[in-house]
């Protein structure tokens, strides 16, 4: 179990981590409001789910992952993997495999090196498995991983996770670079590891419909929060359309608002309302009887509207802002 | 033998259920049959494992599946079980047209008619009452 409870890091302290000189920024460091790139969230991820990490572009993923990792030590805060701490603890970090987003390191070595190197680290590496994952995946293993093309360097790197046998791994932008063939073959992969041998796997995209595909929880973070988690099929179920038809006139915000449901968007399209509303199918059904209307027809939502619904509820990517 | 739609609004494990049983009442699947293992329809429709156990749970749960542990799912004696789905989605949609003013001499035209052609032709399957 991951266990994140209300983490904040700063831009600062990323920006020293990364850069070498580490020297402090006095003009960020006096700066208040936007300074967190992950601001006090809690999350916790239980064991044997496959998690997808959403979030609008910079709204910290990659951060949130590097924090599981224990690449980044939170400002405030704390994150405990199976009960403890995973920063400078080696023990707790040789559970988990971090497959990065940006260019792999060690491109002057060949896959079959970097096994080896990885095996040295990790006790559960199975040599076997690699094997066997290279040869499903058609990789040539003695050449360097600089003549590989992106989507082969992730190719490689995900066999190498899969193959260190980790209790948790993790994969930022998971399925990007691959083809459709190649993602159902690594999807399938991730399928025996989580089967076989109850691997938790967070896994991080944009790709929403996939998400929602593979993913049997999720969260959403925008601006360094957390928007929603939960398991996808509740989180699809927290926002309901409505469409209202009345031929008189039309149903207004103000009538549907008036029931006590929050209203996040209202549109009207000649006689036709159509609303989304925050509450459960059930909850949402009972409410809209209030409302007098020739039909209301309640339409689920798929992952990727409530996505964007609860972002433009927030001000993000608005056309009419 | 299921298909899913991805972009589709009904969640998968629902679709999955309603899949299974569709197979059911079209005879595909039949007593005693037994269900792809959770992996082996996981990994052909490209979705999560635990999402397949969810689907597998939820029609044990309703009656229309049973499980053996360690050997697999298989398809109960079906009375009216797998039909409950389409009587709740049937019952679901009379009240939409009801709403929207159409009358219940027009929905039992359909109905005698529906049942009319079954008689005629003799489809297998049906719903099995």
């Amino acid at each position: 179990m991951i266990e994140i409870s209300n983490v904040s890091i700063g831009f600062e302290t990323i920006r020293r981590r990364t850069k070498k000189d580490g020297a402090a920024n006095p003009a960020a460091e006096s700066g208040t409001g936007d300074m967190f790139a992950l601001d006090g969230v809690s999350l916790s991820i239980p064991e044997g789910c496959v998690y997808g990490i959403l979030g609008s572009n910079g709204a910290g993923k990659s951060t949130l992952l590097r924090l599981i990792c224990g690449v980044y030590r939170p400002d405030d805060g704390s994150v405990m993997i199976d009960g403890e701490k995973v920063w400078d603890n080696e023990k707790a970090k040789e559970k988990v495999f971090f497959v990065n987003d940006e260019t792999v390191q060690f491109t002057e070595y060949t896959p079959k090196e970097l096994a080896n190197y990885y095996s040295c680290y990790y006790e559960g590496f199975s040599v076997e498995m690699f094997d066997r994952l290279t040869e499903q995946l058609g990789l040539p293993v003695n050449r360097r991983l600089s003549t590989f093309s992106k989507g082969m360097k992730r190719q490689a790197i995900v066999a190498l996770g899969l193959s260190s046998g980790t209790k948790y791994l993790l994969i930022d932008e998971a399925f990007d670079g691959l083809d459709p063939a190649m993602r159902k073959l690594v999807k399938n992969m991730i399928t025996d590891a989580v089967l076989d041998r109850g691997t938790t796997v967070l896994i991080s995209s944009h790709n929403v419909t996939e998400i929602s595909e593979y993913c049997d929880r999720a969260v959403l973070i925008h601006k360094g929060k957390i928007v929603f988690s939960g398991e996808i099929d509740e989180i699809r179920g927290g926002l309901c359309k409505v469409q209202f038809v009345r031929k008189e006139s039309p149903v207004t915000r103000e009538e549907i608002e008036q029931t006590g449901l929050e209203v996040l968007q209202y549109t009207l399209l000649g006689s036709i309302a159509q609303a989304i509303l925050r509450g459960d199918s059930d909850t949402v059904s009972e409410k809209i009887g209030q409302v007098s209307s020739d039909l209301a027809e309640q339409i689920p939502l798929t992952l990727e509207e409530v996505f964007v619904y609860e972002l433009k509820a927030r001000g993000y990517g608005d056309e009419t802002d | 033998m299921i298909t899913l739609d991805v972009t589709g609004r009904l969640p998968i494990y629902e679709q999955l259920c309603r899949g299974i049983c569709g197979e059911i009442a079209k005879g595909v699947l039949q007593e005693n049959d037994r269900l792809p293992a959770a992996r082996a329809l996981a990994k052909e429709l490209g979705i999560n494992p635990n999402t397949v156990a969810k689907a597998y749970g939820a029609l044990e749960r309703d009656g229309v599946i049973y499980s053996v542990a360690g050997v697999g799912c298989f398809v109960a004696k079906q009375k009216d079980r797998a039909d409950r789905r389409f009587l709740e989605e049937f019952e679901q949609k009379t009240r939409e047209a009801k709403k929207a003013g159409v009358s219940e001499e027009m929905l039992r035209g359909i109905l005698s008619r529906v049942y009319g052609e079954k008689e005629k032709h003799g489809q297998p399957g049906g719903d099995g009452k």
